[in-house]
């Protein structure tokens, strides 16, 4: 439990570090070439920390399935609807909207259990417990807060 | 409405991504699913650069300031705690972990102004609506 809360406190902070350096090079550099060129590091980085770890054994795909080969399209997807979803709500609104949306498929898919991934039951408890986060991220977006916000948005 | 559906688009492609890699990890390990999604997203995106408009953008990377340009290098981390996350504390609750320590991150950056960016005064609703979010937390995991 502990090991789990503080990964996702690691990703989350890393994730909006990464957003405020990214806005800044897609400020010069436009969007496109700035995806790329995170997903050029991004695939260096995981490369050099998998030989780090691994070694050879990185490249043993023994269990690899075609689809896998597809998956870094979802992150096309991501930057893609985010950018556009800006663009036509501006950036209060349209992250308010991907967070909830972001929960409600997560609730959705801890309780369908999809993927072969462990089933988290749903419960009134876990309803709730969502309720709350969105109730908060509507007091910490629309909360009387300047709208320029940029820098902390892009994916 | 265009703008709601791309919205909403985008948070389902956020989950979904967290989710497949957690399913990849399983059956090839964490670091090999961390590449593959990084090199094939790179492919699509560097394709996709040959036919917009902004390619010949890419020079003005020379005028940014190299630390930003490192930013992408994080996904490696991101990917494998994300990854870690869902496996020992399932989706719901490790998005909802992600969610409020990138707002809390981005908050406290704001307020000191690092990184070059204008510095913003402290609310009220901005505290309020970190202290709900950590509530439902609370009230998911325990």
């Amino acid at each position: 439990m502990m090991l789990g809360l503080i990964m996702a406190i690691i990703a989350g902070s890393l994730v909006g570090i990464q957003n405020i350096f990214n806005s800044k090079v897609s400020e010069r550099a436009g969007s496109w070439p700035t995806t790329t060129l995170v997903l050029a590091m991004g695939f260096l980085a995981s490369l050099t920390m998998g030989l780090i770890f691994e070694g050879k054994e990185l490249f043993n795909l023994e269990n690899m399935k075609l689809w896998y080969w597809f998956s870094g399209l979802i992150g096309v997807g991501v930057v893609t609807c985010m950018v556009r979803g800006i663009r036509l709500l501006g950036p209060t609104y349209s992250i308010m909207i991907v967070m909830t949306a972001q929960l409600a498929f997560a609730l959705l898919w801890d309780s369908l259990g999809w993927l072969g991934l462990d089933k988290v039951p749903f419960t009134s408890k876990q309803l709730i417990g969502v309720l709350v986060i969105v109730g908060g991220i509507i007091v910490f977006k629309i909360g009387g807060r300047p709208e320029k916000q940029k820098a902390s948005v892009k994916v | 409405m265009k703008g709601i559906i791309f919205a909403l688009l985008g948070g389902a492609f956020i989950t979904l991504q967290g989710v497949a890699n957690a399913r990849i990890s399983q059956d090839i390990g964490t670091w090999q699913a961390a590449t593959i999604t990084q090199l094939t997203g790179f492919i699509v995106a560097f394709i996709i650069l040959m036919f917009v408009k902004e390619r010949g953008e890419w020079k003005k990377f020379k005028q940014v300031n190299p630390l930003y340009m490192l930013g992408g290098a994080f996904a490696a981390i991101i990917i494998f705690s994300n990854v870690t996350a869902i496996q020992h504390i399932g989706v719901t609750l490790s998005i909802s972990a992600i969610m409020i320590a990138q707002l809390s991150i981005t908050f406290i950056i704001d307020i000191n102004g690092w990184f070059g960016l204008d510095r913003k005064k402290m609310r009220a609703p901005q505290f309020i609506g970190i202290g709900l979010m950590i509530a439902g937390v609370v009230i998911l995991g325990f």
